[in-house]
């Protein structure tokens, strides 16, 4: 995506040469120093608390720093590396769901032909607008019927049906944003449907699909409740640790858990920036 | 399209069940509600005692979350397992809060077993027969008992009210140096205010006990209008962790708090040492944890072994009070007997026995535990 | 026409099937509760006690959920416009790995970081006071309504900007050669070429950023401070403590109705622009 910026950007740089731009660089380097302090700010104080051991009023900063807590959340009995490596699993084969599932979707729904467009875009709004609260203990029982509960299938189902929301409604945008008339002109041309949609419609909507992706495992990287429900106690994923340690105020275990957490999904978004950056889509066309 | 999402599912449905192949060995499975430290006691303390004791067994223990929330997950993946009929659950030994626990007796979602195992008898608090006016007798073991107490930081607070009357002359005196979570935001805060319906509305006794009198609740108006006007001069905290939160900044200097995470949080050193607490008249209410065991656990036999002993005098005392300095749910004479008295007197260090056989409340049956909750929100809240 | 019409609905069906199946189906138990009493008779007694009790919530709730999505949609065509126009290579590199920070941390934690930053004694204060800006005295605590809306901009800022920025580096480049070349201010081009383009994916991040605001509620439990407090929090506190799934659906039933509202607005809104398009 950066490249694509980087050649409008320079394309502008170009007709722009004379300009007096001077003033504009400052503002805007002066809107990105406060923007990162507002971003930064909180960071420091997860990652500071990472190495607090003894932290209290009226003391600004910690008066002792350590990594006790580190080997508290690796000790031999927690199993943080094999729940860490569950969640990244469910988190993966989430996503090759709700690709399957809401490409071809989301395809559909960006056509103005099709019927009651307004009803099916709502439908898929109700898993994640709808608070789960009250319907996990009704899908648990369900599970329990069909014998999904305790299995990888169940939790990554349940992951799925939020992320939909997300690959949907992210894939209808992208798929309205693509050139009608380079689809047109293919058909006239008289390649096939099948042939058009992958070779003329999907490299135009890959930005957008790539960017649900990264949401739809984030997304079930970091859900615990619908985890508990169907998962439990077969299944442990790292969230739930994360969840009841922020939720009782154990900071350390929480912000550790946390930038553990980090590493995949900085993985998985750059794995996915690299190898399917729109321009390699486009190609694969050709 | 559809060969590969049928490949799709059948990778998933593979990867499943090669996950089910791994687990061969006997699991136990227990579900904790409440902190992480508890969570932390069983993994790290308890199970791998009870497996020295059972080869080829391996206890599986999960966290469902601190409070009522952590509780009411455990009783809902039951109460699934129940309406869809399984054969055997897969929740061996349940740790829960008092409420609940009552609350899954009368679902009938859990098995009687105290007179089976050798400590059940070691049991003599009144919250190991009743939860908030359910009869839980044989049902549960208490694994601790917990307490509501005032937090004060003693290098700003030096002499700390002793009663409701003296808090409400207090926070006049400090505006907004006391603070509190509400009733939607945890259990302290709830605590704090059934304490004030104990000291303006109906006295603890009419209120813990049956029968249950809807024309009680008529009474409490006065109460409640106090109770608002007092909020005016108070902060309002986010949560139980955001109590102490808030004392460790030094934001508030004083607060309901409990009594376990308040130790939890000091030897952690997220709060100052000069922290202490006092419990005031008329009393606050406190509850157990119960240990319980499913009707249809997977594993009957393994589970009471496993509660018998996480409930033996000899865990008790070193697990619970030595390791967490909390109350213990056996019978104390059983547990002061294996610690050495600095130990046993650094329990009461903050709160004596006596204030605490005077003060410590129980909550209020179920019914009228909800009819303070709702008063709160219709007439102090809205 | 009647068979291309079919065929759509055969693509939308595995994704439709599955909600419906693992979803609706559950959910269906849910909304039964919330419009009848335990013998399952029906009454709105339920969404009457919902208003009675919690209208104030709701109000703050909307009110919250507003301000964070207005806050968002300005922030982040800001930011993105800058990453798409500016001329300096170095703000566009810098912005680009800048803003996606937020969006690998967690909700809950994001929440508990912010307790500890917003507070009166907390990290922000502090550093404000350590380096002159302030003195003790004049710090404010931001738990409470505003750190809950701080809390939820400073979480979704990286997830709309980057659909946002997607959208606009997809533009095709020589409309907006063109209006260079005919003479057209940065900021113009940005309001009459690319803002209109990108409708549709700014209505996008607005309405999910606000489903999940709605549904989030680590934030409101770790942030908000005594009343009124956002539905969420009713909700959880409503089954939790009272074990009342009645009116915890209710009040799921409003929520639902305000997020299906505010989506409704922007679908109908984006197809009238579509056909005055075409």
């Amino acid at each position: 995506m950066i490249n694509t910026h980087v050649t409008i950007q320079s394309m502008v740089l170009e007709k722009l040469k004379n300009m007096p731009l001077k003033f504009n660089f400052w503002l805007q380097i002066l809107f990105i120093l406060v923007f990162a302090l507002v971003l930064f700010g909180p960071i420091v104080n997860l990652l500071i608390w990472t190495v607090t051991e003894v932290w209290y009023f009226p003391h600004a900063l910690p008066s002792q720093w350590g990594f006790k807590y580190w080997h508290q959340v690796f000790n031999p009995y927690s199993n943080v590396s094999s729940s860490l490596f569950t969640s990244i699993i469910i988190a993966i084969l989430t996503v090759c769901v709700c690709l399957l599932v809401s490409v071809p979707a989301g395809y559909a729904l960006s056509k103005r032909s099709m019927p009651f467009r307004v009803f099916w875009m709502l439908l898929f709004l109700i898993p994640q607008a709808f608070p789960n609260l009250t319907v996990y203990m009704n899908i648990a029982r369900l599970f329990y019927e069909f014998g999904l509960n305790g299995t990888l299938l169940g939790v990554v189902l349940v992951h799925s049906i939020h992320g939909l929301m997300f690959s949907v409604w992210i894939s209808v945008a992208a798929f309205s944003t693509t050139d009608p008339m380079l689809e047109r002109a293919s058909r006239n041309l008289g390649a096939g449907p099948i042939y058009t949609f992958f070779h003329i419609i999907l490299p135009q909507a890959a930005p957008g699909i790539i960017a649900s992706c990264i949401f739809v495992f984030l997304e079930s990287l970091d859900e615990f409740t619908g985890t508990f429900f169907v998962g439990a106690p077969d299944i442990s994923t790292l969230p739930l640790l994360l969840y009841s340690a922020s939720m009782e105020g154990n900071y350390q275990i929480a912000s550790i858990t946390a930038l553990i957490l980090l590493v995949p999904s900085i993985l998985f978004m750059l794995i996915i920036n690299k190898f399917m950056s729109p321009e390699m889509l486009s190609k694969l066309g050709k | 399209m559809f060969t590969k999402t049928k490949i799709a599912v059948l990778a998933a449905v593979g990867i499943a069940q090669f996950t089910s192949f791994a687990q061969a060995e006997t699991v136990l499975n227990v579900a904790s509600a409440g902190g992480q430290n508890m969570v932390d006691y069983v993994k790290t303390y308890l199970a791998p005692k009870f497996e020295a004791m059972h080869p080829g067994v391996k206890v599986n223990i999960i966290g469902t979350g601190p409070g009522d929330a952590g509780s009411h997950k455990i009783l809902e993946k039951l109460s699934a397992q129940q309406s869809s009929n399984l054969a055997k659950w897969d929740i061996d030994v349940a740790v829960v809060h008092q409420k609940i626990g009552g609350q899954m007796v009368s679902e009938g979602l859990l098995a009687k077993y105290r007179s089976e195992i050798d400590t059940g008898k070691l049991v003599s608090r009144d919250s190991a027969k009743n939860a908030l006016g359910t009869n839980v007798e044989g049902y549960v073991m208490p694994m601790f008992h917990s307490q509501t107490a005032i937090a004060y930081n003693s290098d700003f607070v030096t002499t700390p009210p002793k009663s409701y009357d003296e808090l409400v002359t207090w926070t006049k005196k400090h505006p907004k140096a006391f603070g509190y979570n509400g009733i939607k935001n945890g259990m302290s805060g709830v605590s704090f205010v059934t304490g004030w319906i104990y000291a303006y509305g109906t006295d603890a006794k009419t209120l813990s006990s049956k029968p249950y009198n809807k024309d009680v609740e008529s009474n409490w108006g006065e109460a409640f209008a106090k109770l608002k006007a007092f909020n005016k001069n108070i902060t309002f905290t986010p949560g139980n962790a955001g109590t102490l939160d808030m004392l460790n900044r030094g934001e508030i200097f004083m607060g309901p708090v409990w009594v376990d995470m308040f130790y939890s949080w000091k030897e952690q050193g997220k709060i100052p040492p000069s922290m202490k607490l006092a419990l005031i008249a008329p009393g606050m209410p406190g509850q157990p944890m119960y240990y319980v065991t499913p009707t249809k656990a997977a594993h009957p036999e393994l589970a009471r072994q496993f509660i018998e002993l996480a409930t033996s005098p000899k865990v008790q005392a070193e697990g619970i009070v030595k390791r967490f300095n909390w109350y213990p749910g056996i019978d104390a004479k059983y547990v002061k007997s294996e610690l050495d008295s600095a130990t046993w007197n650094k329990l009461f260090a903050e709160i004596t026995p006596e204030d605490l056989s005077q003060y410590g409340k129980s909550f209020p049956i179920a019914s009228y535990f909800d009819d303070i909750k709702e008063g709160y929100e219709r007439q102090v809240s809205n | 026409m009647h068979f291309k019409i079919s065929k759509n609905l055969w693509l939308v069906a595995p994704a439709a099937i599955m909600v419906a199946i693992l979803f609706l189906y559950p959910l269906c138990f849910s909304l039964y509760s919330a419009i009848t009493l335990d013998n399952g008779s029906f009454t709105l007694e339920h969404l009457h006690t919902s208003f009675e009790l919690y209208s104030n919530d709701i109000l703050f709730t909307i009110l919250i959920v507003l301000i964070s999505v207005i806050l968002l949609a300005l922030l982040s065509t800001i930011i993105a416009a800058l990453i798409v126009l500016s001329p300096f290579r170095s703000v566009v590199l810098i912005l680009g790995v800048l803003y996606r920070l937020p969006l690998f941390i967690p909700f809950i934690v994001t929440a508990q970081m912010m307790r500890t930053f917003l507070a009166k004694n907390g990290l922000m204060n502090n550093a404000f006071i350590a380096s002159g800006l302030m003195t003790p005295m004049d710090t404010v605590s931001f738990l409470g309504w505003s750190g809950i809306i701080i809390t939820f901009v400073w979480k979704q800022l990286a997830f709309s900007t980057l659909l946002i920025t997607g959208a606009m580096s997809a533009l095709d480049e020589s409309q907006i050669r063109a209006a260079r070349n005919l003479g057209a201010s940065r900021f113009k081009i940005l309001t009459q070429i690319i803002l209109p383009q990108i409708f549709p994916t700014l209505g996008v991040a607005m309405v999910l950023s606000t489903v999940t605001m709605m549904s989030v509620l680590s934030v409101p439990l770790m942030i908000g401070t005594g009343t009124p407090t956002m539905i969420s929090a009713d909700m959880a506190f409503r089954v939790n403590s009272y074990g009342d799934y009645h009116v915890a659906n209710a009040l799921g039933l409003v929520s639902y109705a305000i997020c299906a509202g505010l989506a409704w607005f922007y679908l109908r809104h984006s197809l009238k622009d579509k056909g005055a398009t075409a």
